[in-house]
């Protein structure tokens, strides 16, 4: 009997969350990740700097259908915008060019335990002022971002720009402390001795996605 | 171009090198631990090792087990023979590996994303196609097949395996100091090509005894016509593969002579041959190999109008003509003197070592096997192509068939051979094979490398 009142209850939570699903649907149009985007990490090493890069970044933006994307506008509406991301960016996909240092990253960002790297948006409003038409929008985003497990609050400048009619292009970039997410930095032993790497990175991002027909319905 | 030493092998350089126990026990006329029982340090795993599987443990298969284990990239999960003994010996390399009698079992273990196939020639086709069939990555020793018709077989199965890597044992093909060495060949480093000669000699009698007749006969596959490509198919393969790669150019023709000088046993693969090569440019190439005399052991050389080169194992010397332009950097580069005549090395990676504070001719950069350099590239390329088709379907679809090529396009792979590499040098070793056995003059014909 018990047993039944609780499976009740989630259909019934279900239910309400499909609804209001549905109900944001038609207020949010949904930019879907497709190929062609790029993540870089540019770090530090008591030896050289270095740098990785991926091509892959997954998952997809919902914003405000009235919100308009649209460069050629004088001024920005000063306003939270009605918005959310859910990102995903597989953490093997991410590679330095050589096989060693793909092998070490991995390593120190437990992935097996944790393949794949998350942000969730939670804010998104744009920058105030002018907006000189023809440039990239300007927003500044309160997000959620999880790496190897460690989920740490993150704010960053972003910009937006729609390109070749229904595809949209956002760009930004954040420092990051391996530590803040319980990321040891390596110190792998190589033939040229040891090498520590720093503590802080610099990740950047160029998320290409696109408002596909049926999504946009 | 170091191939598994055979039992009986009685190396002069090895003996020379250093009076070790294994080279005093040969002099004494003991079996010599090869390459087959030296195993390599077992290395820590990445998390990015791939599970491989084993398929024919003989003398190769175990060099393949001890290498593995040697691989950072790789993790030995299963191994295959019929013969129970020689998959127990397999088995104190790789004791966690699931152990099959039928490679059908193999390749139905679900856990095995590679194989690696050592078997005889003549059983590459059954066991390479069902591989591919399987979704296996392959990599197959050469030659390819017993026969040309075997070897097409495979590469057009290959060619058609999209989502799995292929990898012929072209093995100095994935070697860096082959790498290193094509661009300066290429570029006329050594003036224009003249000519070539490689040779290998070793004392072997490449027979392996067993108290059991019909496990001999099958261990010794390799004396026997029907399922053997002799001295050329064998060995041969890899250092014409290479001069083929560096000219940029297959032969035209190749003719051939075969005896059986020292081992008149029943065997009826020669053990001494030479073979010449015409290629295109007018330059010939001939091939020494030998079963019955060691002395120089194994080398290439290739003849230009400034200079020679000699490629030796993992390392490269130029020998210049007195008239020929100054490069610069040999003033600065190590010599060695073979005889009469200075060698100028050609060392991968010298600014590296230099800035170690070693010696370049000393220090061999590439201290593993060819077969290691081989095998990396071999998981490696698999692990990539595998886990970036899939990062991609995921967070893409898989509908779009042209965009997950052009995403795989991007992958930066190890250097490998692939199905046409390995198929060509099967073809010319193959002829080679064929113009020693009836003494006639072979020209190539552009129909038989179509795949």
């Amino acid at each position: 009997m018990k047993t039944l009142r609780v499976l009740l209850s989630i259909a019934i939570a279900i239910a309400i969350a499909s609804e209001t699903s549905a109900g944001f649907a038609e207020a949010l149009a949904r930019y879907q990740a497709t190929p062609a985007s790029k993540v870089t990490v540019n770090g530090t090493s008591t030896i050289h700097d270095w740098k990785m890069e991926g091509k892959i970044i997954g998952g997809h933006f919902d914003i405000d259908s009235n919100f308009p994307l649209d460069t050629s506008a004088g001024k920005l509406p000063d306003l939270k915008v009605n918005s959310t991301a859910e990102v995903s960016i597989p953490v093997q996909s991410i590679k330095s060019g050589t096989k060693r240092m793909d092998e070490v990253m991995l390593e120190a960002m437990k992935q097996p335990e944790f393949p794949k790297i998350t942000y969730k948006l939670t804010e998104l409003s744009p920058r105030t002022g002018q907006h000189k038409p023809g440039d990239p929008l300007e927003f500044v985003s309160k997000g959620e971002l999880t790496i190897a497990g460690v989920t740490k609050p993150v704010e960053m400048s972003v910009t937006m720009e729609k390109f070749e009619g229904n595809k949209l292009k956002i760009i930004g970039s954040t420092p990051i402390k391996m530590t803040h997410h319980g990321i040891k930095p390596p110190a792998p032993n190589i033939a040229l001795g040891l090498i520590k790497v720093g503590d802080e990175v610099k990740v950047s991002f160029e998320w290409i996605t696109a408002q596909k027909n049926e999504a946009a319905k | 171009m170091k191939t598994p030493l055979e039992p009986f092998d009685f190396n002069r350089r090895e003996f020379l090198r250093g009076g070790s126990v294994a080279s005093l026990a040969a002099l004494f006329g003991m079996v010599q631990t090869g390459a087959q029982d030296a195993k390599p340090a077992e290395a820590e795993k990445a998390v990015t090792a791939t599970n491989t599987g084993v398929i024919g443990l003989g003398t190769r298969g175990r060099e393949a087990v001890a290498v593995l284990g040697s691989l950072s990239n790789a993790q030995v999960t299963a191994l295959c023979d019929h013969y129970p003994s020689a998959l127990k010996r397999a088995g104190n390399t790789a004791p966690k590996a699931k152990q099959y009698a039928d490679y059908r079992q193999l390749l139905g273990d679900a856990e095995v994303a590679a194989v690696v196939i050592t078997t005889p020639p003549h059983q590459h086709r059954e066991i390479a196609e069902a591989a591919l069939a399987a979704g296996k990555h392959v990599y197959l020793e050469v030659p390819m097949a017993g026969t040309v018709e075997d070897a097409r077989a495979i590469a057009q199965a290959a060619r058609i395996a999209g989502k799995v890597v292929f990898q012929p044992g072209l093995q100095e093909r994935s070697h860096p100091q082959s790498h290193f060495l094509l661009p300066f060949v290429r570029s006329g480093g050594a003036g224009r090509t003249i000519k070539a000669r490689t040779q290998w000699h070793r004392k072997t009698s490449w027979r392996s005894n067993s108290p059991n007749p019909e496990r001999e006969k099958e261990l010794n596959w390799k004396l026997y016509r029907e399922t053997s490509q002799g001295l050329v198919g064998e060995i041969g393969i890899h250092q014409m593969d290479i001069l083929t790669w560096f000219f940029g150019q297959r032969p035209k023709s190749v003719m051939g002579f075969g005896t059986i000088q020292q081992w008149k046993d029943d065997r009826q693969t020669a053990d001494t041959v030479q073979c010449i090569y015409e290629y295109p440019n007018d330059v010939h190439v001939s091939q020494e190999l030998t079963l019955t005399n060691s002395f120089d052991s194994e080398y290439s050389m290739i003849y230009g109008t400034d200079a020679a080169v000699m490629m030796r194992e993992n390392k490269a010397w130029m020998f210049k003509e007195s008239d020929s332009p100054l490069l610069g950097w040999e003033v600065y580069a190590r010599k060695d003197s073979f005889y009469k005549d200075l060698g100028i090395a050609l060392v991968a990676n010298a600014t590296k070592i230099v800035a170690q504070g070693k010696n370049p001719a000393e220090e061999a950069p590439y201290p593993n096997p060819p077969l290691f350099y081989a095998l990396e590239s071999f998981l490696f390329n698999a692990h990539e192509l595998t886990t970036a088709t899939k990062d991609f379907i995921e967070n893409f679809g898989g509908d779009d068939p042209k965009a997950l090529a052009d995403h795989l396009a991007t992958l930066k792979l190890l250097p490998a051979p692939k199905w046409r590499e390995g198929f060509e040098a099967t073809v010319v070793a193959l002829k080679a094979n064929e113009a020693i056995e009836s003494g006639e003059k072979i020209t190539f014909r552009d129909e038989w490398f179509v795949v």
